[in-house]
């Protein structure tokens, strides 16, 4: 048993120093997922604000005025320009320099002063889509605001009640787990299960199939290692890397970044555990299957990256995809670890209710394991 | 310079490709898939939202609430907890995203003519899909006062305020794959030319054959050409490919005339030639293989993330945006949009054409200088 130790033991130190010997694997392991985390906590988000905004004032009364300084004060358009008429309008979508025009035809305030449904008209730029879907729901809500205020006005002054005597159903909005709906707070999350994948299933599968390649695979079956024990040696620093990174993201994100940390901890570290081990075992099928290098690491990049970012409930909500692919995104481990990263982070979520997940997740990686097994042995006679 | 001995390089370098087939199989599997990935998912339209809905009133108001839920098509009912304590498990495990309440005494309540509340509870950890549900809901409750008020025969089209038409201009019901199939089409060339491209130089070096090509008559130049010619064919192959299973699968329509095909082509190729000169770079400064891919996947990551492709640049931190116009792809996206989307025409697209323009000599020139620097000392 100790020679076993002492022999996992070398392997490890030996995985160790040939990472050492090679920055760049160095960054990619300890540097990417500290790059990712700022990009994601810092940089992107779905949170569009400011949508840069033309107006197109045709009336030029003092209600005009009002009414287009509603979309200023709302803090979610960025009125930069005025235009006179639509063909400026048009340019100024192709040129990419506004995403939504507010057009307020003459006769505006006429219609407001006389009690009438005043015209206008919002134009919401289509190419960008995540933009258009919001513009155009701020718009609606503005407007809807702002068509309240109006009518009640008028009502005042009319001194009458509007709807006849009929009570009407007000919607009042709550937003659980993240009342700002800040979309870092469920990206960062998610990002721990991508890099994890990436750590591990990218580089098991590339430093065996390098051994492979430079032949030093065989020599390693000559010495007194046993091929479980190899494997474990070699497997093991990616093990403990990925959890450095684990730890690195989870603290930075919790610290950094105000990410909540509210269900059972032990749960987020035994799924992450199984989690590794079924990407390990994605690793060695990986390598095992890839001839060369360079088709070693194309392969992990397909099984690691796409699918962990695109079919995992990251970022994109897998209730809403059509339901074959939602059936394909059962064989890509990260969508099992995403909903408990996603449960323990921000719903507070324990055993109790994620018990499901785990349990698939527990089945793909014995699943996984046997394939990689069967696998290994038979490139390894 | 010699068209026959560029002829061979090229056969050479098909011939090396063909040996190995799975990567040959990646080439064409991997555009497909992305397509698969981002025609499907990322331009997925929030839908069939798993909902629950407590209806502690019992009265015709609350089931009509309830139909109205079910009828949109967004959200799915398919809980109904007693007590407003239920949702708090269904939320949990996250079995539902929504939840509605419709609390006891609406009916009454609105029969004497007051306002009513009702109860919107959405899952804030589902990220963007929270913000759209919540405007879904306000609109359905708003159809439903529609209706009532209709019932009574109050007519609210004639009453005072706002007529607001909202109209979503080029992608009229916001089809996602309108704009993301188009950019696809730039992110497909960038991966394959940089992934490929990167290990042309290099894995010569590695097994020695870089010396044996330079006994041989051919020149640098010859060569250069040689290696970059089979590779920018088989970017062009699967960009094409993209953009052929976009138009007639996907129906993503191409709103330009001849003009807006001159803007993609012209800016598919100066983007094409930024990243040939990418890739050759990473080429040179790597020792091995392995140091290039690692290079690789180290710009590409946040060059797709920074683009504006998935996440809007207008979500951006303003300080962060001269980095994400320093990013080439950045300007491809902006031009194969606006070609596809908006019909726009070199007049419109002039910005980013030129800075495409500068990207190309600046990167494509500064690769030739590195690797003619880099053949003389082999």
């Amino acid at each position: 048993m100790r020679a076993t130790l002492a022999r996992v033991g070398a392997i490890t130190r030996k995985e160790f120093r040939h990472l050492l010997r090679d920055p760049r694997s160095l960054a990619v392991v300890l540097l990417l997922p500290v790059i990712e985390l700022v990009l994601f906590g810092y940089a992107v988000s779905f949170d569009v604000g400011q949508l840069p905004t033309v107006v197109v004032d045709q009336d030029r009364s003092a209600a005009s005025r009002a009414y287009v300084r509603s979309y200023s004060a709302s803090g979610f358009f960025d009125v930069q320009t005025d235009a006179t008429d639509l063909t400026q309008v048009d340019t100024l979508f192709r040129e990419n320099r506004v995403r939504v025009a507010v057009v307020v035809p003459a006769g505006f305030g006429r219609a407001v002063a006389a009690g009438e449904k005043a015209q206008v008209a919002v134009l919401v730029d289509g190419a960008d889509v995540q933009a258009a879907r919001i513009g155009q729901a701020y718009a609606i809500a503005l407007n809807a605001r702002y068509g309240g205020q109006l009518t009640a006005a008028w009502a005042d002054r009319q001194g009458a009640a509007l709807t006849g005597g009929v009570g009407l159903l007000e919607p009042r909005s709550r937003t659980w787990y993240n009342p700002e709906r800040r979309s870092s707070l469920f990206l960062i999350p998610g990002l721990v299960v991508v890099i994890i994948m990436i750590v591990t299933v990218q580089q098991t599968a590339t430093s065996l199939v390098r051994e492979r390649d430079l032949h030093t695979f065989e020599q390693m079956q000559v010495s007194p290692l046993r091929p479980a024990e190899l494997l474990v040696g070699k497997m093991l620093p990616w093990t403990l890397l990925a959890f450095l990174d684990l730890s690195v993201i989870v603290a930075l994100g919790i610290g950094m970044f105000g990410v909540p940390l509210r269900g059972s901890v032990p749960l987020l570290v035994v799924a992450s555990a199984v989690f590794i081990l079924a990407c390990l075992a994605l690793g060695l099928i990986v390598s095992a299957v890839s001839p060369s290098m360079e088709t070693a690491n194309v392969l992990a990049l397909m099984i690691a990256f796409l699918p962990s970012f695109l079919l995992s409930g990251l970022a994109f909500p897998l209730a809403s995809i059509p339901v074959w692919l939602r059936w394909l995104s059962y064989a890509f481990p990260a969508r099992y670890l995403v909903s408990i990263s996603h449960g323990v982070f921000l719903r507070g979520a324990g055993f109790a209710e994620l018990w499901v997940p785990l349990i698939q997740l527990a089945a793909y990686a014995g699943l996984v394991g046997l394939v990689a097994t069967v696998l290994a042995r038979r490139r390894t006679p | 310079m010699s068209p026959a001995r560029i002829r061979l390089l090229v056969w050479k370098e098909f011939k090396q490709l063909r040996r190995d087939p799975l990567l040959l199989r990646i080439i064409f599997a991997m555009p497909v898939l992305q397509l698969i990935m981002f025609g499907y998912v990322v331009a997925a339209d929030v839908t069939h939202l798993p909902t629950a809905i407590v209806d502690l009133d019992h009265s015709a108001v609350s089931r009509q609430v309830a139909e109205a839920f079910t009828a949109s098509g967004y959200f799915t009912v398919d809980a109904h907890p007693v007590s407003e304590a239920g949702i708090r498990p269904l939320m949990d495990s996250a079995t539902i995203s929504v939840a509605v309440v419709v609390p006891e005494g609406t009916q009454a309540a609105l029969d004497r003519g007051e306002t009513a509340p009702i109860g919107v509870i959405v899952d804030g950890a589902d990220g963007q899909t929270s913000g759209v549900a919540l405007s879904y809901a306000t609109q359905i409750v708003q159809q439903v006062n529609a209706h009532r008020l209709a019932a009574y025969g109050v007519d609210t089209t004639a009453a005072p305020g706002l007529d607001a038409r909202i109209r979503v201009a080029y992608n009229p019901s916001i089809r996602a794959v309108n704009s993301m199939l188009p950019g696809l089409i730039g992110i497909i060339c960038m991966i394959s030319i940089t992934v490929v491209m990167s290990q042309a130089v290099v894995k010569e070096r590695e097994s020695g054959t870089l010396e044996q090509m330079f006994v041989t008559p051919i020149t640098h130049t010859e060569y250069l050409i040689g290696k970059v010619i089979p590779y920018t064919l088989v970017a062009l192959a699967q960009a094409t490919l993209v953009a052929v299973v976009a138009v007639t699968w996907f129906r993503v329509p191409f709103n330009g005339g001849p003009a807006a095909v001159g803007v993609v082509v012209v800016g598919l190729l100066l983007f094409m030639l930024t990243a040939l000169g990418l890739g050759l770079l990473i080429s040179v400064v790597s020792r091995t293989r392995h140091q290039a891919q690692q290079t690789v996947m180290f710009l590409l990551l946040p060059a797709m993330l920074l683009s504006g492709y998935i996440f809007p640049l207008e979500s951006m931190p303003r300080v962060l945006l001269p980095v994400a116009y320093a990013i080439p792809l950045t300007h491809v996206l902006i031009v194969l949009r606006g070609a596809f989307v908006h019909g726009a025409g070199f007049a419109a697209m002039a910005g980013p054409l030129l800075a495409l323009v500068g990207f190309a000599v600046l990167i494509f020139g500064a690769a030739l200088l590195a690797v003619r620097r880099r053949l003389r000392g082999a």
